[in-house]
């Protein structure tokens, strides 16, 4: 198989352009631009209610800020406590691939697997997360594990649902095409299931990132 | 090779109401026949196709090659669909490779066959494209040559030319004609368009819209490539649309169906 790059870029379905902004970084003129402004007008916000407040306590001001972050980023420790979350958010998004992946395919593929577990998934991913706190302690100690397990528990339900609706949408017409230029079930599944589905478990993990890195507290 | 098609019926039941599409179906396609199934509308063509290539199962009858009832999907039978189905995930060539690859022809065999397919098709220098980046024409020929590349039996073609505009699809079908003319293969097409059936067929039959009756096996007798303005041409033209009015004529009117027919 090929590069996942190399086939994110040719999908023509209504993610592409999507993932190919924030995939392939390939971001035109215009678009820097933009951004450009973007950023500037934020500042220029900021600055004014700096102004407006004048109080360091209250609302520093950008600059400010950014000074203190500087010296903040040659702080040791904090560098050290900013690589432990990364390695965090890491391990639990690779947890959440594990098991999200496999189980969407599944899922999506197979009717009695879905009314297998959908049940299950539908009422686990209800329970707020916070709820998970106290239980996970018990379970994994004080350390890497609750905040792994948080962040995997997070991003898991959106691969899974993605996935899913990855597998879901996949026109019969590619498994029938399939099958009968002579397709035996491993083809079907790793020449037509996952190129087709891909596009749609990247969003589920691009979602899946974000929502460990707002449950790492 | 020897396809045929005994006693064939099809029955849905959607809510308690039974819909017999086909039902009694019999014919057999011989080798290097081009075989159109021409009907209108709604008369269960592409049921009958589908389970002919074993996308479906069929109610009651069966459906025999060479003699061995076939009943799931095979590479001895390749398939052309309405909309192409040419996988967007791989280059022009990767899809004409697939067939090969699955059939397991040695690498130095499956180059060379790709390479005759897309001279054929009058596809050189565009195997790296991929699907989204050819013109509907080029999508009809990689289609049609990725169903070739398997070396199946007999190919199906459901409308191959359906989703094409007026002009385009008489070019289309010459096309089709002059790579079909080189590789030979059986094929079984299904469509509504007289014209296209008598253009490319060596015998048409035509399907009714009740259960899918067959009123005719029409042998084509004329040399290819045909002329459309022939004397000859137009009688089996007049001929055909006068049995297909018939074929409708106890069906309940639908608008725009006849206009279809008198366009054709
Ligand atoms: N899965 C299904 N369930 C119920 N009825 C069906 C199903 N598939 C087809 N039919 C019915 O069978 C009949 C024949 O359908 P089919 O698609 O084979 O027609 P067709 O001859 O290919 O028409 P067209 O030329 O418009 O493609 C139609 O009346 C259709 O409603
Ligand atoms: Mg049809």
């Amino acid at each position: 198989m090929e590069p996942v790059e190399n086939k994110a870029r040719i999908y023509n379905s209504r993610n592409s352009r999507l993932m190919r902004e924030t995939f392939m970084g390939s971001m035109g003129y215009k678009k820097l631009f933009y951004r450009a402004i973007t950023i500037a007008s934020f500042l220029a916000v900021w600055q004014l209610a700096a102004n407006y407040y004048n109080s360091e306590f209250m609302m520093p001001s950008p600059w400010t800020t950014m000074v203190t972050f500087a010296a903040i980023l040659h702080d040791p420790e904090v560098i050290a406590n900013l690589l432990l979350t990364l390695k965090r958010v890491l391990t639990g998004f690779c947890y959440a691939l594990l098991i999200g992946i496999p189980l969407g395919f599944l899922m999506g593929y197979s009717k009695i697997a879905m009314q297998l577990f959908d049940p299950l998934i539908d009422s686990l991913r209800q329970v707020p997360i916070m709820a998970w706190v106290p239980l996970t302690i018990v379970w994994f100690g004080l350390g890497d594990g609750p905040t792994v397990f948080l962040i995997a528990f997070a991003g898991v339900f959106p691969i899974i649902m993605n996935t899913i609706a990855g597998v879901q949408n996949i026109s019969k017409d590619y498994y029938h095409a399939a099958r009968s230029m002579g397709a035996k079930p491993w083809s079907v599944f790793a020449h037509v299931i996952v190129p087709a589905s891909l596009p749609d478990i990247l969003i589920g993990s691009r979602v899946a990132i974000g929502l460990g890195w707002m449950s790492v507290i | 090779m020897n396809l045929s098609v005994e006693n064939l019926s099809k029955v849905f039941i959607n809510d308690g109401n039974v819909h017999t599409v086909l039902s009694g179906v019999n014919f057999t396609v011989q080798e290097g026949q081009f075989v159109t199934l021409l009907g209108p509308s709604g008369c269960g063509k592409t049921t009958l196709l589908t389970i002919i290539a074993g996308f479906q199962s069929a109610t009651e009858g069966s459906v025999l090659l060479n003699g061995q009832q076939v009943s799931t999907p095979g590479p001895d039978r390749g398939f052309v669909f309405q909309n192409y189905a040419l996988f967007p995930w791989m280059t022009v060539r990767e899809n004409i490779l697939y067939p090969m690859k699955r059939r397991k022809m040695p690498r130095q065999q499956r180059e060379q066959r790709l390479q005759e397919l897309l001279t054929m098709a009058q596809l050189e220098g565009k195997e790296g494209l991929y699907p989204q980046q050819l013109s509907g024409g080029m999508k009809q020929r990689t289609a049609f040559i990725r169903a070739l590349a398997g070396s199946p039996e007999v190919l199906l073609m459901d409308e191959p030319l359906g989703a094409v505009d007026f002009q385009m699809r008489q070019i289309l079908q010459e096309e089709l004609e002059s790579i079909w003319l080189k590789d030979q293969t059986t094929v079984l097409m299904v469509t509504h368009d007289v014209d296209e059936a008598i253009y490319l067929s060596d015998r048409v039959i035509v399907m009714s819209a009740q259960q899918g009756n067959i009123l005719e096996d029409l042998a084509i007798k004329l040399h290819r490539p045909r002329n459309r303005n022939g004397e000859k041409y137009i009688k089996y033209k007049v001929h055909l649309m006068n049995l297909l009015k018939k074929a409708l004529h106890k069906e309940p009117e639908a608008p725009g169906k006849e206009l279809e027919l008198c366009l054709a």
